[in-house]
This record gives structure tokens, sequence and C-alpha cells, in this order.
């Protein structure tokens, strides 16, 4: 599961008023290059969650993103590799997504995430 | 919820949902720690339907609850939240075990192929009629190719191997979620994702369409290409597709249904409804609803633009088709390495053709647009 999935995923258990973002318990990370696409990255940029971004890279073991950011960065050519490294390079293979209100885990193996709610979860 | 049962006896109307009673034969009281009730249906067929959640409960083996409050008649739809997860286990089962053998003879499109009509059709030409009946579909939709207004963000709710994921994803250029009960045909979709160099364009989750795990108004086109048929809540089914559907987005729904009842009609004919369990048991699948049904559910949410239209004639060859590749040595090997539940599925399928030629079954596409704002 990459950042990019992430970043729409949320928890929808009954009962819980915000499900997003979902916090990342790392087992196995694994970095998958990726050919790089400005077009694309500036198309995500407005859409993208930026602070669940950087918390999730950080879970994962990458620090460089900034805090903030703005459009404006999207001219920086570094700018744009770093985030496309967090986006689309970096992948949770093993390990789980917890949902931030009821700390239910959302196991994610061999890089699919399973969303299924239980019974009394619905 | 358990209740009392003492208020129930013979000969009772049940109210199972809001305008759907059945008709109790006869009452027992079994379980020993819970006073339950075992509802026998007085028609002809194993089977019965719980209209509310539409799983099918099988004649006196199903143990369902009745609620206690007041005349203790009323059948809460909430009840049946263990029969829904059995489905969803079922369905899970069914495509864990029969993916592979359909993908080895089929391909990755796990869906009909649209056909001119009354037109013969080789085992070659399918592939082509399944790709066919996408952009088929994209049109009716009147979903644009037009680089500014084309889908950015699609998901594929009940994605099989991500066929349909694969497709649309090249062809907008888009990133596609898809999401299925089955995590061995989720695992299988990205490996073919990752093979045809589109790992970053697609993503597949296992997960339930009925509460999906997305935040709302994330995609521009919403697509369920035959997989309302395993939905047993329409209801919830369409409000989610509506839900993660992005303001001015696409639903498009390609699915199964009943024929429309007439406006005397309070439901299927008796014969109708036996072909059609015969056809839920071997495909897990709930209660079917009509094409009108899902029209007055997109209507009840204010969704714009809706169509709708009956493929059945496009569709005819597939069928055959699909029976006779199962007659193949190929395709009796592979049934036999399956498992019970992909023959059992096989061998229903005559039924499915029955129910095209009788009017029954209908190959229905339905779309709309959520408004702007």
């Amino acid at each position: 599961m990459r950042l990019l999935t992430h970043n729409m995923l949320s928890s929808n258990i009954k009962g819980v008023t915000n499900g997003f973002p979902l916090l990342i318990e790392v087992e196995k990370v694994v970095e998958k290059q990726v050919d790089f696409n400005e077009d694309f990255l500036r198309n995500m940029f407005p859409k993208i969650e930026w602070k669940a971004l950087v918390e999730a890279s950080r879970t994962m073991g990458y620090t460089e993103l900034p805090e903030n950011a703005e459009s404006s960065m999207l001219d920086s050519d570094e700018f744009l590799r770093k985030f496309h490294h967090a986006l689309i390079e970096l992948h949770l293979e093993e390990g789980a997504l917890v949902c931030p209100e009821t700390g239910r885990k959302f196991p994610v193996n061999k890089g699919i995430p399973n969303m299924l709610l239980h019974e009394d979860e619905v | 919820m358990v209740g009392s049962c003492s208020s129930c006896k013979s000969g009772t109307t049940l109210q199972w949902a809001p305008g759907h009673p059945t008709f109790i034969s006869r009452v027992q009281i079994i379980g020993r720690n819970e006073p339950v009730v075992q509802v026998l249906s007085s028609a002809g067929s194993d089977w019965t339907k719980d209209f509310g959640t539409g799983i099918r409960i099988r004649k006196r083996r199903y143990i369902t609850a009745v609620s206690g409050s007041g005349g203790g008649r009323r059948m809460r739809t909430t009840v049946n939240a263990a029969a829904t997860e059995t489905l969803q286990k079922g369905i899970a089962e069914f495509y864990d075990e029969s993916s592979g053998i359909w993908e080895n003879i089929w391909g990755d499109h796990m869906h009909h192929g649209f056909y001119e009509p009354d037109s013969s059709v080789s085992l070659s030409d399918h592939r082509s009629a399944q790709i066919r009946m996408i952009e088929e579909a994209l049109r009716f939709a009147s979903v644009s190719d037009d680089p500014m207004q084309k889908p950015g963000q699609i998901v594929d709710v009940g994605c099989g191997i991500g066929g349909s994921s694969r497709y649309l994803a090249r062809k907008y250029e888009a990133r596609s979620q898809g999401i299925t009960l089955s995590p061995v045909q989720a695992q299988r979709a990205q490996a073919l994702a990752a093979a045809q160099g589109l790992d970053d364009k697609v993503s597949f989750q296992v997960a339930d369409a009925l509460n999906q795990p997305f935040q709302d108004g994330q995609f521009d086109l919403v697509w369920s290409m035959e997989s309302g048929e395993h939905m047993p809540d329409k209801s919830k089914f369409v409000n989610e597709l509506a839900r993660v559907a992005a303001p001015g987005g696409t639903i498009i729904i390609v699915t199964w249904c009943h024929r429309n009842l007439s406006p005397t009609e309070e439901s299927l004919r008796p014969e109708e409804k036996e072909l059609l369990n015969k056809i839920c048991d071997a495909f897990y699948l709930p209660a079917w609803c009509s094409t009108a049904d899902y029209v007055k559910l997109l209507e009840s949410l204010s969704l714009q633009d809706i169509k709708a239209a009956d493929w059945s004639a496009y569709v005819a060859p597939f069928w055959p088709a699909v029976i006779k590749s199962a007659l193949t040595w190929k395709g009796i090997a592979s049934l036999l390495r399956s498992g019970w539940k992909t023959i059992k599925g096989a061998l229903a399928m005559p039924f499915m053709i029955e129910g095209y030629k009788k009017g029954l079954i209908k190959f229905a596409i339905i779309t709309c647009r959520k408004p702007v704002s």
C-alpha cells in the first residue's frame, strides 16, 4: 500500500466521527522505484492531505518532507522528488492501519489492506 | 436482538421489512438459552427470503430472532448482521476459489461481453466483447475523454481481479482504487497491475462495498461492473456509491436485475422466485431487485441525469459461451481441480439462460451524476 492510497482511506467504524487519517503500524516497508511524473504530482497536490502524508511518511522512516507545503514549492525539482518518493515509492508491505479513534487495527498483508468491518462495527 | 417469541403463532403474518409480508406456516421454539424462532415458509421451495436484508433463509434450519417489542411480529432488518457476514464469507470464498479458473479460460475481465444482437461469436471474440462492454457503458454515461474533463480518480466497486481498474486507468491515465471481498482477487489484481506497469496507477483493497473505507467525495468515476448482484442491502450500496462520488462525478452501475414489476404486482411469481433462488444459492447472491428499484434509489438521493437501459439483448451469447468453455477438456479439468463452490456455480449457468429467455433476468445499466454543489 502506498501513501497515495493511505491518503484516501479512512475508518468507517460505526460511531467514529473522524476516522482519518489512519495511523500506521509498520512491520515491513519496501521502496519501489517508479518513474517521475510531474503533471501527475501537480494534479494530485491540491487533493492531498499534507499533514497526513508527512506523518505517514515519517512512520515509514522517511523524514525529508517539509512540515507544511504550498503549491509554489512545486516549482522546486527537489521538492517534487521528495513528494514523489513519499507518495508513490514507499510501500507498506506488512503491518496495519489503525483507526485513530478506536485503535482498531486493519491488517496489511503483502501490500493489501483489509478494511472489512466486523459485525459489531457496522 | 432476541426477544420473547411467545406472541408468535402459526398463521401470523410477519413483517420482514416495510411492505414485504411473509407468512409463517409453523413456529417452533428452539435454542436452549435464548428464545428464538424458526420461521418456516409456506412457499413450495426449501428457501425463503428475508426481504429486509435479502439474505436467503433455509427452511427449517435457519434460526432467526424476533424482536420482543410491541406485538413481537416486526422483524428487524438489522437482526441479520451475522447472516450478512456469512454471505460475505461465502462470496469471498467463492471468488477465492473460482477466480483462477475464470482467468485461465476467460482472462481478467469477469463480466459479460457486449455483442450485436443475434450474432454468432467464437471464443476469441469474447475478450473484445468484454472490452466493448466497458466502452459502451462509458458512452452510455457520457464520460468525457476530454483531458480537462476526464476522470482523474476512479473507484472500482467489486473489482474482481482488476480488469476494469487497469483498463480505465490506462484509458484515462487516471488512478483507480479497487475493492473486493476476496483477498485472493486483491492479490492477483495487484500482481497483474505490477506486471503491466500499472503498479503506481491502480491499487486494491479488501473492503466492503457497503462500508467503503474512503472519505466522502473522492472519485470522479464510481464504477460497479456486475457487482451489485452481491449486495445484500441495495439502498446502502447505492448510498455508498453516491457518498464517495465527487461533486460532478459519474456513477455507473452495470448489474443483473429481475424484470420490473407491473403496477398491480406485489412481487415476482412463485416460479420466478424459485428460479432466482437456485441462482442465488450457487452464486452467493442475496435478493434481486429490479432496474426500477435502482432508479428509485438514485432519485431518492437527488442524483442527476439518471439513465437506465435493458441490455439483455446485447449479452445473449455470453452464458452459452461460458457453458461451452466449461465443457472443453480444459474447462472440465479445471473445474474438477477447483472446488465444490466453483462446480456448483458452473452447474447453475443454465438457470441464467433460462432466466434471460423468460424475461425474468435483465442485464441492466443505470448511470447518473452527482450534483456539483
